[in-house]
């Protein structure tokens, strides 16, 4: 397990890493509730574009292997490639599992109205496993680390907005709603809604579903990529 | 005529000095390899000597001139072809000409020749509208030297041309460095490959530990060394040789074994092979002789030691 | 006349940062668009389309983040072994690095200029009087491509330096409550009046189309000054570090 244990060493070693790993996460529970929308505090509602940051910082550690020639020595290394992404991935999911720990429970403690806190650790999980796996195809298609969270910067922007994370879907035109189905923010925006007004199981467990096919689907398109 | 000159220069970092008093002088159509360990001041006398960086003490003198060695109108005459790869990735090579040509107040019909002229010294005509980020090493090394000569400067500094590129592109740099020196050009060279100041210097000054410790012409500085020779012989078996008796052999300094070759040092002109062919072949088979005479690494070495120098941030 | 060869150089760099392009004009294009579908038939209190006021936002917000192009080259120029080859040439450094600023501005400005055109003529924005719109997104380019090199010059490490630009941008943007409200306080309401830059610019345009053209100079009066000060400051840092 000693990339696990380097790769959490790692995540934590860069400034800026610290920052969206620490101050961002915890400054979320401070932030106001808004008067009619979002139905979440803001921090809540805007949780997700943190995570999808987080995510990429944290794959770039990845690539940052990559453009330094290191998992060269790691090929002839006796650790497959398998071992170095799982251990890789494992370490920067406990990572975000525990900021989503904090954050709800932080709100919880803080006394923000969250509803179902333990559906919403349960979105938030969902939805940082999505994020990670984005983040890995993403990654899959760049050699430079500050060329990739450039522009995936620009991607978040719009599909954070797109899925209606920024503003209520339903002002949105029809054609724009129906598009916002493809992006995996639409899903944790409607995750959250069910959060706050759904009563039926089922739709949660589709809304995580859908999330949880992301997830596969770009894990499968990052590792296989690589292997090739 | 002496194109620059450096008098009890000294510089210090801190308490560290890394330049300290250092008399150079370096007259007109020289070339002058400099060599160094890592950490000797190489880099730093070459800033000192441009301007680049500030001096405690001393003075320099660029062109004759004492007041104002810096201005313009000498940096004008100087050409610096810097360590470090210091072309704009985002220019073509022929942009990144036209900006240093631009810059050394060439214009018009002179500036599209002398852009054309130094692109083909580097033999890069044919990719003149590429960019460097698509170049190998040896290109980019070659683009950045030309960056130097668009304005034809009758003095260029060369700070380790020719680090980390293929043999092919190295010996294309020597051939124009020579093709330089052919019209006149002085040249001041750093490296670390003595095989290169041996082919293109007429004056060696070896530095160590921010002082200048000789210097001289190859022949020259070999010859303060040649007080020594020697042969390694090979043989079938080392082990059945009394390496006692060998060392007394008059005029002997030392003997290494390495496998089953015996290397033996001794003074220079002491003509002892004979006696030393004779005691080994009383023992073992000889199997082949070789006589190294000292060359400038061997000069290099005594001079400086032979300890690895990690010195980080030389300069 | 030397520096000034170089300008046109500094310009195709610039010209040739397809990333700063996409992040300085795609995506806004792409954001400008979404919105202008969204905010369609929607009008402000006042009777005014919404597009027109988010229009103005989004290029001025883009403004603020117009200073990271000339902070990397005076970087890459003067911080790094690039400076060994820019200081053996033989002009004035100190020059040659208010060009790089002076074109970072220009090409802020351009950048702005193409904005703003595209907003007006496909999804009908209205920018009112144009000379002075271009005016107030100069007067942004400037303050923060001053205040992106006041950074660059003050802290050793060039990384800090662009979280410290990112700060300023992302900052004031989340201040101006574009992200969400801001608390309605007298701390806020001062800083969004005097101080935030993007406010005082959107306010500046706001005030001349509406015909308050006493507020909208205060406004651009206080840019303008901000400016100056600001550049007496990045003089004497810069003048530190570069000779």
């Amino acid at each position: 397990m000693t990339i696990f244990w380097f790769s959490l060493k790692r995540s934590f070693s860069n400034t800026t890493n610290l920052i969206f790993l620490t101050l961002f996460p915890v400054g979320a529970i401070f932030l106001p509730m808004g008067e009619v929308w979002p139905f979440l505090p803001y921090g809540y509602q805007f949780f997700g574009i943190i995570v999808l940051f987080v995510g990429i910082r944290l794959a770039t550690i990845i690539l940052e292997d990559r453009a330094k020639g290191v998992v060269k020595r790691l090929a002839v290394a006796p650790v497959t490639h398998f071992q170095y992404l799982t251990q890789n991935l494992l370490a920067f999911s406990i990572i975000l599992i525990l900021q989503s720990i904090i954050v709800i429970y932080g709100g919880v403690l803080y006394g923000h109205e969250l509803y179902h806190p333990e559906w919403l650790l349960v979105l938030f999980i969902s939805f940082s496993f999505t994020s990670l796996a984005v983040a890995l195809a993403w990654i899959s298609l760049y050699r430079s680390k500050e060329t990739s969270f450039l522009v995936y910067m620009s991607v978040i922007f719009l599909i954070v907005f797109l899925g209606g994370l920024l503003m209520p879907i339903e002002a949105f035109p029809d054609i724009l709603q129906r598009i916002a189905v493809i992006f995996p923010t639409y899903w944790l925006s409607e995750g959250i809604v069910w959060i706050v007004f759904g009563n039926d199981i089922s739709e949660f467990l589709l809304i995580n579903g859908v999330l949880w096919l992301y997830t596969i689907i770009f894990l499968v398109i990052g590792s296989v990529r690589r292997i090739n | 005529m002496m194109i620059a000159s450096m008098q009890g220069v000294v510089k210090r970092y801190g308490s560290n000095i890394v330049l300290d008093y250092v008399d150079l002088a370096i007259d007109e159509g020289e070339i002058i390899g400099l060599l160094g360990p890592n950490g000797a001041g190489k880099t730093t006398l070459i800033q000192t000597l441009t301007g680049m960086i500030p001096f405690e003490k001393g003075q320099v003198t660029l062109f004759g001139d004492v007041k104002a060695p810096f201005s313009n109108k000498n940096k004008e005459k100087i050409g610096l072809v810097t360590q470090e790869i210091t072309i704009f990735e985002e220019l073509t090579a022929k942009e990144n000409l036209q900006f240093f040509a631009g810059v050394y107040g060439l214009k018009g019909e002179e500036k599209k020749n002398s852009v054309q002229e130094a692109l083909e010294f580097v033999g890069l005509s044919d990719r003149a509208n590429k960019m460097p980020k698509k170049f190998s090493g040896g290109m980019k090394r070659r683009l950045n030297i030309a960056c130097a000569l668009t304005h034809r400067p009758r003095f260029i500094i060369m700070d380790e041309p020719t680090v980390g590129i293929d043999p092919q592109s190295r010996n294309y740099i020597l051939e124009a460095v020579k093709k330089l020196r052919e019209e006149g050009t002085t040249i001041l060279y750093t490296t670390h490959y003595m095989e290169e100041v041996q082919a293109i210097a007429s004056r060696v000054v070896i530095m160590d530990q921010g002082q200048i410790i000789k210097e001289g012409t190859v022949d020259e500085l070999i010859k303060t060394i040649q007080h020594e020779e020697k042969v390694k012989i090979d043989v079938t078996d080392a082990g059945q040789i009394p390496l006692n008796k060998l060392e007394s052999v008059t005029g002997v300094k030392q003997v290494n074994v390495d496998g089953n070759q015996i290397m033996i040092i001794s003074e220079a002109n002491s003509g002892n092979l004979d006696r030393i062919l004779s005691l080994i072949k009383a023992h073992a088979g000889v199997l082949g002789i070789q006589a190294d005479k000292p060359n400038l690494e061997d000069v290099f070495l005594t001079l400086t030691g032979k300890q690895l120098r990690d010195k980080v941030g030389e300069e | 006349m030397r520096v000034i060869s170089t300008m046109k150089f500094t310009f195709f760099r610039m010209v040739r940062e397809y990333i700063t392009l996409l992040l300085l004009l795609v995506v806004p294009i792409v954001l400008l668009t979404v919105f202008s579908f969204v905010l369609e038939g929607v009008t402000t209190e006042t009777g005014e389309p919404l597009i027109n006021e988010q229009n103005v936002i989004f290029v001025l917000v883009f403004q603020m983040f117009g200073g990271a192009l000339a902070m990397a080259y005076i970087h890459t120029d003067f911080f790094t072994e690039r400076k060994q080859r820019i200081y053996a040439l033989p002009f004035n450094q100190t020059l040659y690095a208010f060009s790089i600023m002076v074109c970072g501005i220009v090409y802020s400005v351009l950048l702005g200029i193409v904005l703003m055109t595209f907003s007006e003529f496909v999804f009908g924005a209205d920018w009112g009087n144009w000379l002075w719109a271009i005016y107030i997104i100069f007067l942004l380019a400037l303050l923060s491509n001053i205040v992106c090199l006041i950074f660059t010059f003050s802290v050793n490490n060039f990384k800090i330096a662009e979280r410290l630009s990112e700060v300023y941008g992302v900052g004031f943007v989340i201040l101006a409550g574009l992200i969400f409200p801001v608390p309605g306080n007298d701390f806020f309401v001062f800083v969004n009046t005097y101080v935030n830059p993007i406010t005082l610019a959107a306010d500046a345009i706001y005030g001349m189309n509406q015909s308050h053209a006493g507020e909208a100079w205060f406004r651009s009066n206080i840019l303008l000054i901000a400016s100056g000060v600001l550049f007496i400051v990045m003089l004497i840092l810069g003048k530190r570090k570069i000779r």
